[in-house]
């Protein structure tokens, strides 16, 4: 039989001793956090595991007695404050959103300007010149000589050259 | 050959080609629904009108594994079918054969005589004006229109590999082996490719081009080059 302790949220220590290894003559092995009954705020969780507040003071007890009476009894405060005791946050604070995003987008952008940064102090201090072919008149002269060739007739540049205008289609 | 900032395929100077082309359109049409799909689930869980908090979904588990499994059939089916078409059996009227080197090709029309040749790319500095910078090449490869050519490629080196995209043409030349493709050019025209396989420092500077002459035209090169 497990004789285990009930743990608040705060996370002191403490060790579930097991009744039946002792009796057997095992040591004791000191249990993990993460065995032991815990608190979460999630979801997909609806009832924790254990209460949220451990240690009640002397009000919440009394709170707590009050409680084994009728419901009807408690007023409005009462009632929120029972909740506190066995929850932490509520539904709504749970789901509520963060600023997260802000920051995220913001370090996204920084990088970015940054990595624009190297590649123009690149362009500007490194890289030689580019090279003949993409001057004006080059280029002028490759595009007459595709379009004579019938380059990429069907739907590509060839395809939007009127040749008995001579101009681009429009 | 493609223009500047061309993302896309260039025109189809083949069957195969055009065959691949529509293939992709087909594709893409699925990739573009896909992620369509996706983007919108994601934004419907981002803006919380879809829960992410489910745990147990047997039906919605059913649907997106026999979906997916049928999408992939719309995508195979298609894809093997042009498979198979790429290894029909043709009677090509004429062999050639292409022979990567560090760095350029060599080709060789051995049906009736004895023609070979080598095929450097022209140096940019060389370049008369208007020509295609890192494409063009001191010998092309002609062929006749409309006729199906078969291609042996082999390598004397290392690896290389001889491609023309709008000929739907990539095969790949490895010392001591002899790999086949053939192509059928539909109109005449000049189709460039480039090597397509990491052969050393200049790998991107052995161009292929490739000719298509009506058949008059091919006689009468072949027969004044190999005599």
């Amino acid at each position: 039989m497990l004789a285990s302790r009930v743990f608040s949220l705060v996370g002191r220590r403490s060790i579930s001793t097991s009744l039946c290894l002792r009796a057997h003559g095992h040591g004791v092995v000191k249990a993990e956090d993460y065995t032991l009954p815990a608190y979460v705020d999630r979801r997909d969780v609806p009832l924790p595991e254990v209460a949220f507040v451990r240690d009640l003071s002397a009000q919440q007890q009394a709170l707590k007695e009050k409680e084994k009476a009728s419901w009807s009894a408690l007023s409005v405060d009462e009632k929120v404050e029972l909740y506190r005791i066995k929850f932490n946050e509520t539904y709504a604070e749970m789901n509520k959103g963060t600023n997260e995003w802000k920051t995220i987008l913001g370090g996204v952008f920084f990088f970015l300007g940054f990595t624009g940064i190297i590649l123009i102090w690149q362009k500007h201090f490194m890289y030689g010149p580019i090279p003949h072919t993409f001057s004006e008149e080059w280029l002028s002269a490759q595009t007459k000589r595709m379009l004579d060739m019938r380059v990429n007739p069907v739907e590509g540049i060839s395809a939007q050259w009127d040749f008995d205008k001579n101009e681009w289609k429009k | 050959m493609a223009n500047h900032s061309q993302l896309g395929f260039q025109d189809a100077s083949s069957p195969i080609m055009e065959e691949l082309i529509q293939f992709h359109d087909h594709a893409l049409m699925v990739a573009l629904a896909i992620c369509s799909l996706v983007l919108y689930l994601l934004t419907l869980m981002l803006t919380e009108k879809l829960s992410s908090s489910t745990v147990d979904a047997q039906e919605i588990e059913l649907v997106w594994t026999i979906l997916p499994a049928m999408v992939l059939i719309t995508l195979a089916l298609p894809s093997l079918r042009i498979l198979y078409m790429m290894d029909e059996i043709n009677e090509p009227d004429l062999t050639l054969k292409a022979i990567g080197h560090q760095w350029y090709w060599t080709y060789e029309y051995t049906d009736f005589k004895d023609l070979t040749f080598d095929s450097y790319m022209i140096p940019t500095a060389d370049l008369p004006l208007g020509h295609f910078r890192l494409l063009e090449v001191d010998h092309r490869v002609i062929v006749p229109t409309s006729s199906t050519v078969r291609v042996i490629v082999t390598a004397d080196d290392v690896l290389h590999s001889w491609a023309v995209p709008s000929l739907g043409v990539k095969t790949d030349a490895i010392p001591g082996r002899l790999n086949q493709t053939s192509f059928f050019a539909t109109r005449p025209g000049v189709y460039y490719g480039q090597c397509s396989e990491i052969c050393g420092a200049n790998h991107s500077f052995m161009p292929i081009v490739v000719e298509s002459a009506p058949l008059p035209n091919f006689e009468h090169w072949s027969s004044s080059l190999s005599s």
